[in-house]
């Protein structure tokens, strides 16, 4: 029974670690993510595991998805990661239950994805992007910033 | 019709820069500012640059700014022996003078840093992030802005946009990449910029 049940847990840890496993992405799929959103108001989480501001307000953010989701919300997470740190990030993830699939950024170069995103920002962390139902960015927060007025910003749109 | 449009549209870029505070920029002459040495001195900036001058904004905490400690002693003590000034601040409103030397000291860093109380001059330069570099030349005028390298892992370093800069304007040469970026931490100011 004992071997079962060690069975069970480790299938349960294949099964969830598969789930959360980071798909890359790059600026061509960057685009493709945001087209393939039309129709929903769609905020991009770029976070880090060295991000602790980041990792600080992901509870939050997951709770304003589960909150928002049925009004036509989708939260998408985008680790800038190194590839060295990505179990660490599918671990956080995990942890805060984060939607799924999750993302982690795999660019040939860091600057020119940085720059497809919004040439104003210069790569710092946290950074969310908000879309509205057409797919066009309304704005971004660059920094941590009171989950109220990221909220006020989502529901606005909805 | 087309000239209320341009009007509108250059008062838009008017008030965008305003509200973000940003005055310095690749291509813009540095004023003067003044920043606080670690026992609480007010120190200018006139009194602290030399022929060619870099701004690093820093942080004790940022995990991205710390990956680059050694690099930045490296780069302070081979480029000091070629005349030029460094200028390292730390402009995070929750990293205290006290704890900015403490972590210097810890660190092993071999310049002095400086603090940017209320984030005054990383709202001139209009910097985001740590570590954030920028080279200014003999007439005050911002050469090149962006990351020391490409990087975290020296071993993936595939661009030195630092080191390319100063190389050029030590050689009086244009800076081939004047604007570089890179994911690092937001400087944690007293007011949200966006």
């Amino acid at each position: 029974m004992k071997r079962f049940e060690f069975l069970g847990v480790l299938a349960a840890a294949f099964c969830s670690s598969a789930s959360a496993a980071l798909v890359p992405i790059d600026e061509a799929g960057f685009r493709k993510l945001v087209a393939g959103s039309r129709g929903k108001v769609l905020l991009i989480d770029f976070w880090a595991t060295w991000c602790v501001p980041c990792r600080e307000e992901l509870p939050q953010l997951v709770k304003l998805s589960r909150r928002l989701s049925s009004r036509g919300f989708r939260l998408i997470t985008i680790s800038a990661d190194e590839p060295e740190q990505q179990a660490k990030a599918e671990l956080v993830l995990k942890q805060q239950g984060a939607p799924l699939p999750a993302y982690r950024k795999q660019a040939a170069d860091d600057e020119k994805f940085i720059n497809s995103i919004d040439p104003k920002w210069s790569g710092a962390l946290p950074a969310l992007f908000l879309f509205d139902k057409t797919g066009r960015m309304v704005r971004s927060f660059i920094g941590e910033v009171p989950m109220s007025e990221v909220e006020a910003a989502v529901t606005k749109l909805l | 019709m087309k000239r209320v449009a341009i009007f509108a549209a250059l008062l838009a870029t008017l008030l965008l820069g305003e509200a973000f505070g940003q005055e310095f920029k690749v291509g813009s002459t540095v004023s003067d500012f003044t920043l606080s040495d670690l026992k609480g001195n007010t120190v200018s900036f006139s009194s602290l640059r030399g022929p060619t001058t870099v701004v690093i904004f820093i942080s004790t905490r940022c995990p991205i700014s710390n990956s680059f400690n050694d690099r930045m002693n490296d780069i302070y003590e081979d480029y000091s022996a070629k005349g030029v000034k460094f200028v390292f601040i730390n402009a995070n409103a929750n990293e205290s003078a006290d704890e900015v030397a403490k972590h210097a000291k810890s660190v092993g860093f071999v310049f002095p840093v400086y603090k940017d109380f209320n984030n005054v001059v990383a709202d001139r330069f209009g910097a985001q992030s740590t570590p954030e570099t920028y080279v200014i030349d003999h007439d005050g005028v911002i050469r090149y802005h962006g990351y020391i390298e490409d990087s975290t892992n020296p071993a993936r370093v595939k661009r030195h946009g630092l080191k390319d800069a100063l190389d050029a304007v030590l050689a009086g040469q244009p800076v081939a990449t004047a604007e570089t970026k890179a994911f690092g931490c937001t400087i944690k100011r007293v007011r949200p910029t966006s």
